[in-house]
């Protein structure tokens, strides 16, 4: 359960932020769309923990991320927009790090690790150091290292970006099945037919203000307009985010 | 707490054995300093060694048929009498000669007279390798007047001894151990410098490296305090430089004890295993500081390249004073101590010179050091909890 409250934000003279409300509950996936430059990526790092909002607040189970940042820490697993790997550990090493880093060692995170290379299709290359990945296997390291305290809310920033055909597919049915054990997942991206594709919950920004939010279908008819593709147009007015 | 520490630690240290290239970089540094010392050594005990003035000294000799007496004198005193050069500044520019002796043809008539003389040496003084046949020649030529004005006062019966008013001694208390540290002084510089380069690949790449492979935003979001970060990652990279530290005495030792250097320099030479057992310890709160520095200074850098170039400075700032102690020697003193880097160079000269330590100023330098390890620790640690640190900005 993810609370996102009035959150402002600036970087100088820049006004990322104006106010970016919504919520995320479990067993739903929260699509958050816009264009590129428009809040995404600060609304996340807000959520986890790394910058502070100037103004607003949010939480994660409850937590404030500012006064209680560890345990906001502990309760999210996150693939943030960058998400580089130690290219002289391999795979199973780097999963295990940050196993480590949440407190979890012997057996037990033994065990998680094994799932996670089952559940991500990462045998092969689980004992190899990662230097020289291709995109989609960095992408299996990163999630897999992210979600090995099992955390109930999963935030992903375009976890779909630079990966083929075949590697984005695996990603949804991975992100539907996140959501059907109950996680709370926000996903971002800048491209409409894969948020609602996948989404239960799309929220809009642009501009640093959330232009819209509801179900695609409430969207759509907020917005009058015959398809969502259209109706993001509207919202956003521009054409941008549109994959052609 | 302890426990994300040594998770930092463990997983830095590991992953920065396997850097193979950056370990064999820093080891070939570690044995390179210690090996150039003993190679300047060798070369300048070459160049200064006393043993030259009992061979003899080739001396060209310009209009030496205007005074036969006194190349007589010079040959009797061991010199051998060159003929003379047809172009004297040249040969002493190129470093063919030392030293050449020019006797003009008013010698003789300002001899009989009992004027003053003039006879010219021809000298480049900047030639440090010369200088000692210089001032051979210089001593012999003094000698040479002395005897003649004695024989003239004799000759008058007068007592020669009236000019000499005083008569200066020289007691010499250099002992050659002393002599040869001329050289040594070059090592506290040295061994301050392989004290930042031993730590200085860990550092960069638990930091910088971090930001560059885009590994620092996913790291940050882990349950885990600035603070255990930067002491998990400042840890890791002790190891290293107490090691280096090590190789580097150990080379010191084993070459000071094992290359015959008094046969090149003259004077018997050594490093015991208990004045190396001391300077590392004197040593080892350097490395503390060290990494302290290291890390404030990373925290501000974007990429690998940056942080290298600023951090291949700060051994250069911090071993400057210590460099200054290769020309300047400064007397230790408890004010002196509390200049961290310097007070360790002047210690561990103090202990190459074998001489009494005042155990006052080790604590005084090892509390220092470790003061202001503390104060640049915690001062990176403040760095590490800003927003910045995740864009690198200053």
């Amino acid at each position: 359960m993810i609370e996102v409250n009035n959150l402002h934000r600036s970087f100088g003279k820049v006004a990322a932020l104006q106010g970016v409300s919504f919520s995320a509950g479990n067993g739903q996936i929260t699509g958050v769309l816009g264009p590129n430059g428009a809040g995404k990526t600060t609304t996340l790092r807000i959520l986890y923990t790394l910058l502070r909002p100037d103004q607003g607040s949010a939480s994660v189970d409850g937590y404030d991320t500012c006064k209680n940042a560890l345990e906001v820490q502990r309760r999210i697993g996150a693939l943030p927009d960058s998400h580089g790997l130690y290219p002289r550990l391999t795979a199973r090493e780097n999963i295990r790090y940050y196993g480590w880093l949440h407190g979890l060692r012997g057996k037990g995170l033994e065990n998680r690790i094994e799932d996670l290379i089952h559940v991500l299709d990462m045998k092969e290359i689980a004992d190899r150091r990662t230097e020289g990945f291709s995109t989609g296997e960095r992408m299996k390291v990163a999630i897999g290292r992210a979600l090995v305290h099992s955390p109930n809310n999963v935030l992903l920033d375009e976890p779909t970006n630079g990966l083929d055909v075949i590697s984005t597919r695996a990603m949804r049915s991975f992100i539907q099945r996140l959501r059907d054990e109950g996680k709370c997942v926000i996903f971002s991206s800048h491209i409409m037919q894969e948020v609602s594709a996948l989404c239960d919950q799309i929220v809009v920004i642009a501009q640093g203000r959330v232009a819209t939010s509801g179900t695609p279908e409430q969207i759509q008819r907020m917005t009058g307009c015959d398809s969502l593709e259209e109706a993001f147009i509207t919202v956003i007015g521009s054409e941008e985010g549109l994959e052609k | 707490m302890i426990n994300n520490i040594l998770a930092v630690f463990h997983k830095e240290f590991i992953d920065n054995l396997r850097d193979r290239r950056s370990l064999v970089t820093v080891l070939l540094t570690s044995l390179f300093m210690p090996l150039f010392v003993v190679g300047m050594v060798i070369v300048m005990g070459q160049l200064l060694n006393p043993d030259i003035i009992e061979k003899p000294i080739q001396l060209a000799v310009t209009g030496k048929e205007n005074a036969p007496q006194l190349v007589e004198f010079l040959e009797q005193n061991g010199v051998v009498v060159l003929p003379a050069p047809a172009d004297p500044q040249s040969e002493i520019q190129n470093g063919r000669q030392d030293v050449i002796l020019v006797i003009p043809g008013s010698y003789a008539e300002e001899f009989t007279q009992g004027a003053p003389a003039s006879i010219r040496l021809i000298l480049d003084s900047s030639r440090m390798s010369a200088s000692p046949n210089i001032s051979r020649v210089k001593r012999l030529l003094g000698a040479y007047s002395q005897q003649v004005s004695a024989t003239r006062l004799m000759a008058r019966g007068i007592n020669p001894a009236i000019t000499d008013p005083v008569l200066i001694i020289d007691q010499d208390i250099s002992t050659p151990q002393s002599q040869s540290l001329l050289f040594l002084n070059m090592l506290p510089y040295f061994v301050i410098m392989v004290i930042f380069m031993g730590g200085m690949y860990v550092v960069i790449d638990a930091t910088a490296g971090e930001r560059e492979r885009g590994s620092l935003e996913p790291l940050l979001i882990n349950p885990v305090r600035r603070s255990e970060f930067v002491l998990g990652k400042l840890s890791a990279s002790l190891p290293y430089a107490v090691a280096i530290l090590i190789v580097c005495l150990v080379t010191i030792g084993l070459a000071f004890n094992l290359i015959p250097l008094e046969q090149f320099t003259g004077f018997p030479m050594s490093v015991s295993l208990t004045s190396l057992w001391v300077i590392f310890w004197i040593c080892l709160p350097m490395v503390f500081l060290a990494g302290g520095l290291q890390m404030i200074l990373a925290s501000f850098t974007r990429s690998f390249k940056e942080a290298q170039t600023y951090l291949s400075f700060l051994p250069l700032v911090a071993g400057l004073p210590s460099a200054f102690l290769i020309f300047l020697p400064v007397k230790a003193s408890a004010v002196l101590m509390l200049i961290p880097a310097f007070g360790q160079g002047l210690l561990i000269n103090q202990v190459m010179r074998a001489e009494t330590i005042d155990p006052s100023h080790v604590l005084i330098s090892i509390a220092t050091t470790l003061v202001l390890s503390v104060v640049t620790i915690g001062l990176s640690i403040k760095l590490y909890e800003r927003e910045e640190l995740l864009f690198g900005k200053r």
